[in-house]
């Protein structure tokens, strides 16, 4: 396995996968994930699998800037397929700030609301976010972190631009429901492109995507 | 509203997809606008069109989907701060609001402004006009000589990127202040003159404002292209149409019929020139937090390479102190990517040896939508490193 310099994309890339990964698994209404510092990186080019990314990386959460956390993460790309998804293993070092407190006000407010949420722009042209969005926006991001992870190859690097839409829908059972769509905005290419995102999430069972359509037909 | 889908089939069916967007008593907003057969065009139709469009798709057989119902139209709460702010017109640069995004003509009037209040250290050039025929407006910052040497700094030339043309019109009044205080640039006015160009791309701005937020390019039209704008850091005659440019029109990075075929760029071209003795030429971006230096179109590092790589820490260490924001540097190839046609590897080529090229805040967190608090925090940390690439020409004249 080579070192790679941080400071190079490829690095910075593979990083922006272990993000997206990351902030599906563990993000939500009262977490947002986001890269500190890529402390380290080294890549190994398997035969006849693929390109694998190690990754020391520095994490904070945006709702609690004052402390970071440790991460190592594996980003192996296949080879050839651009149908195939990168496998990303990752290990985070200590405790994540806990959000129980904030899920649970989250989860209670939206289920009691009347009328459905609906929202559209978030952020809005000047950056702006009210404060009652602030846990949809994070969601989008977990929801945009599945979206990234599945669809990045070395030559990608996908950012959440803006949630254009997002909608809630009222489930039988105990999950919150939102339709998102969001803008993904992909850095080689500076494209910025639509997708449809239909997120679940719940307090305890945490962020799961249950359909996702992108722009490209067969996406 | 509604929000349709199309997947147009055939060019009868494209053809009929785009007549809608010259239809603009419509006010459709392409979420995802035509790029060719078979990729789908998002719309989102104000109730008022809803009959009329699906009349129009129905008629010649398009098919479409409902991506999102209808949905309560929701106060579109950015227009209504634009004109919040804009109902309080400044009446002078100590009063205009640094913390806020501004419309062209506010920047326009804060320029006229600025050179009204300093007529001895400011003036307004016209240096050409955009496609749709805005003027293209430079500030020159002099303390007199005759043609110095001199420093180019210019922000906004993909509209999207907000905070640059707002880092702008801070930097702008942070001249004038300096000079008034013998502090920080005064020093440097001394011997070199400033010429800063902030709204670039003043065609993509006004879209930005009027139709969408997330638009990159320029604004022109060319026969036989299907999609509208060339990306103006793809157009420059450094490396023009190889890899790490597109040559599609849709593309957001297509690099145009030709170099220097935008008149945006081709006035700085000019300007260059027949100025001849611009020592440092700095273009700004935004986003990813990054100081750049040439080349982009190759893997060749530049002949000064290394002297490039240590103003750059320094700078970077510079902005870094005020508030601690994270920037990392190097050549754009290895950086970031492989572009061609980019500003700054022409601009370095005829000789201007200090290019450099800034990605601003953040690293994706907001990305081009940059809360407005965060504009002024921007702007004064970035003027930091600003300072060392100008304090360094200045002291390695050549």
């Amino acid at each position: 396995a080579m070192e790679l310099p941080p400071s190079h994309f490829p690095a910075a890339r593979a990083a922006a996968v272990a993000m997206g990964y990351l902030r599906y698994l563990r993000g939500g209404p009262g977490r947002g994930l986001q890269l500190r510092e890529l402390r380290s990186a080294r890549r190994q080019d398997i035969d006849d699998v693929g390109h694998k990314y190690y990754l020391e990386l520095e994490l904070e959460d945006v709702l609690d800037k004052d402390r970071t956390v440790n991460c190592t993460a594996e980003v192996l790309y296949p080879l050839g397929s651009q149908s195939s998804a990168p496998d990303v293993q990752l290990t985070v070092q200590g405790e994540l700030r806990s959000t129980e407190e904030a899920d649970k006000e989250f989860y209670t407010r939206i289920r009691s609301l009347e009328k459905e949420l609906v929202a559209e722009n978030i952020p809005d042209s000047h950056g702006n976010i009210p404060p009652e969005l602030e846990p949809i926006h994070l969601l989008a991001w977990a929801a945009s972190g599945y979206v990234i992870w599945q669809n990045s190859t070395e030559n990608t690097k996908f950012h959440l631009a803006q949630v254009k839409h997002v909608k809630q829908v009222k489930r039988s059972d105990e999950d919150l429901q939102f339709d998102y769509v969001v803008l993904l905005h992909e850095m080689v290419s500076q494209e910025v492109l639509p997708w449809q995102v239909t997120l679940l999430w719940h307090p305890q069972r945490g962020a799961r995507v249950s359909q996702c359509q992108g722009p490209a037909p067969g996406d | 509203h509604q929000v349709l889908r199309v997947l147009p089939q055939n060019d009868e069916e494209l053809q009929k997809v785009q007549e809608l967007q010259e239809l603009e008593h419509l006010q459709l907003d392409f979420w995802l606008a035509p790029r060719g057969l078979g990729l789908p065009v998002d719309i989102r139709v104000p109730f008022p069109s809803l009959q009329a469009v699906k009349a129009h798709l129905e008629a010649a057989g398009v098919s479409y989907s409902i991506m999102i119902e209808d949905v309560q139209a929701l106060l579109d709460e950015e227009r209504m701060e634009m004109l919040r702010s804009s109902r309080q017109l400044p009446l002078n640069t100590n009063t205009f609001n640094y913390e806020a995004y501004h419309t062209i003509d506010e920047i326009y009037n804060f320029m006229d402004m600025l050179v009204a209040e300093n007529p001895n250290l400011v003036s307004k050039l016209e240096i050409g006009r955009s496609t749709e025929n805005r003027p293209l407006y430079v500030l020159k910052f002099s303390t007199g000589g005759t043609k110095r040497p001199a420093v180019w700094i210019d922000t906004g030339i993909h509209s999207r990127e907000w905070v640059t043309q707002a880092s702008g019109v801070w930097f702008a009044k942070k001249i004038v202040e300096d000079h008034a205080n013998n502090e920080g640039v005064a020093s440097i006015l001394e011997t070199m003159d400033i010429f800063l160009e902030i709204v670039t791309n003043p065609d993509g701005f006004a879209y930005t404002q009027s139709t969408n937020r997330l638009w990159r390019k320029t604004r022109s039209k060319y026969s036989g292209n299907l999609c509208v704008g060339v990306d103006p850091n793809r157009n420059w005659d450094a490396g023009f149409g190889e890899a790490g440019a597109s040559s599609s029109s849709c593309s957001e990075t297509y690099h145009g019929p030709y170099a220097n075929s935008e008149p945006e760029v081709k006035s700085i071209v000019d300007f260059v020139q027949s100025h001849g003795n611009i020592k440092a030429f700095v273009s700004i971006h935004s986003y990813s937090q990054l100081l750049l230096y040439p080349y982009g179109y190759t893997y060749t590092a530049v002949p000064d390479q290394q002297e490039l790589h240590e103003v750059s820490a320094k700078a970077v260490a510079a902005l870094s102190s005020l508030y601690g924001t994270q920037y990392k540097y190097g050549s754009i190839i290895t950086t970031i990517y492989r572009a061609s046609g980019g500003t700054i590897d022409w601009t370095y080529n005829q000789g201007i040896k200090y290019s450099f090229t800034f990605e601003l805040r953040d690293t994706g967190r907001y990305g081009f939508l940059l809360p407005a608090s965060q504009i002024v925090p921007t702007a004064e940390e970035t003027w930091l490193a600003l300072k060392v690439i100008m304090e360094h020409a200045r002291d390695n004249m050549y």
